[in-house]
């Protein structure tokens, strides 16, 4: 019984561990290059319906995917070291980013709030102001691509 | 002194000329703004695409000063420009190299952009053709070769304003009006209507070759598809 309790302490001690444990840089590259993957790939669900036939249902639950991973807190995949490296590709962030904290959290701040916006909106069916918050979100995304992410070259 | 008044630039160059400028300010401004402008990008690229094929096509059948073979900058003609021996009408040697850059930045610009992405939720017209890799090459490349097209058309207004300023050359009125007051020299000839439609159907069929609209059709929608409804 004693041992049985002690397991299931040491247990809990090594899950809450594991919650602050710092994230590998591979893993955090891995983790936010999926994030904006998945992230496209809302983005282009909502992009066909509001180009074609409207769906209220389909933008309802791409605008919400949106919406959760911009609230995610991803800013915590950005860890010291992450500036360079592999997750399923090397990674095509510039170092400014980790130096340029106020400016990137602006962009961060707006990305947010059009996020919720799109959100709020998808869930009303309104197609015409969809269609409008979600290029004011495009344009968040546009902001941090154009500051802080390499071309191809 | 002498001077008569002949036709310099035809209607067609003309139209040419100031659309491709409304276009080009169309082009970067949205290119820089981007959001839902991006789908306007991609229909004023389009609208180049016409422009830019249509000024090649006349190019060769349009009328005496907008060929190239009139203002074709060879190192003879540059030379003779540059010790003040050239006396022709029209693009000047210097000029001319300014026409061919544009138009070649033009190209790449157009190029790239069919097959381009902005990674946010926009593909050019093309991009189903060569897949992602290559186009997130090409849009590094536009990215970067607009640049050169900025800087170009600044050289470009940098020049009218040098000739306005210290040669007292106006050359911007000879573009809206089409005739220029010359000491001697040949009006333009050529560029009838045969040629006008001539021009115009190679650039509308340019147009609709870059608009993928030829391509096949996307899968059928999603509706029709099989799907786990989870």
């Amino acid at each position: 019984m004693k041992s049985k309790i002690l397991l299931a302490l040491l247990a809990t001690a090594t899950l809450a561990a594991g919650a602050h444990a710092q994230v590998k840089v591979e893993d955090a590259i891995k983790w936010r290059q999926s994030a904006y993957a998945t992230m496209g790939w809302s983005m282009g669900r909502i992009k066909a319906n509001v180009d074609g036939t409207y769906n209220k249902d389909e933008v309802v639950k791409a605008a919400n995917v949106i919406q959760a991973i911009a609230n995610s807190g991803m800013g915590a995949l950005y860890v010291p070291g992450s500036d360079k490296g592999k997750g399923w590709a090397e990674t095509r962030v510039k170092p400014e980013l980790f130096t340029d904290g106020p400016k990137v959290g602006k962009i961060a701040g707006d990305f947010n709030q059009a996020a919720n916006e799109l959100a709020k909106v998808a869930a009303t069916g309104d197609a015409a102001a969809v269609k409008t918050a979600f290029g004011k979100l495009g344009g968040t995304c546009k902001a941090c691509h154009d500051d802080y992410r390499k071309d191809n070259k | 002194m002498n001077s008569k008044k002949i036709r310099v630039w035809d209607l067609p160059t003309r139209l040419f000329h100031w659309l491709l400028a409304l276009a080009v300010i169309g082009l970067v401004a949205t290119g820089k703004i981007g959001g839902n402008l991006i789908d306007w990008h991609g229909r004023i690229g389009l609208l180049v695409v016409g422009l830019v094929v249509f000024r090649l096509v006349w190019g060769l059948v349009g009328s005496t000063y907008a060929r190239f073979a009139t203002f074709f900058p060879t190192p003879g003609r540059i030379v003779s420009y540059l010790r003040g021996e050239w006396r022709g009408i029209g693009h000047n040697p210097l000029g001319a190299l300014s026409v061919f850059a544009l138009l070649g930045v033009l190209t790449v610009q157009l190029l790239t952009g069919l097959i381009a992405n902005d990674d946010i939720a926009f593909v050019g017209p093309l991009y189903d053709l060569v897949g992602r890799d290559l186009s997130n090459l090409a849009t590094g490349w536009h990215k970067l070769s607009v640049n050169v097209l900025i800087a170009l058309v600044v050289l470009h207004l940098a020049a009218i304003m040098f000739y306005a300023h210290v040669k007292k050359d106006n050359l911007v009125k000879p573009m809206v009006r089409g005739w220029k007051d010359v000491p001697a020299g040949e009006p333009a000839r050529g560029g009838g209507l045969p040629a006008v439609i001539f021009a115009l159907l190679i650039a509308l069929a340019a147009v609709f070759l870059a608009s993928g609209a030829w391509l096949p059709e996307p899968p059928p929608p999603p509706a029709a598809v099989e799907t786990p409804s989870w």
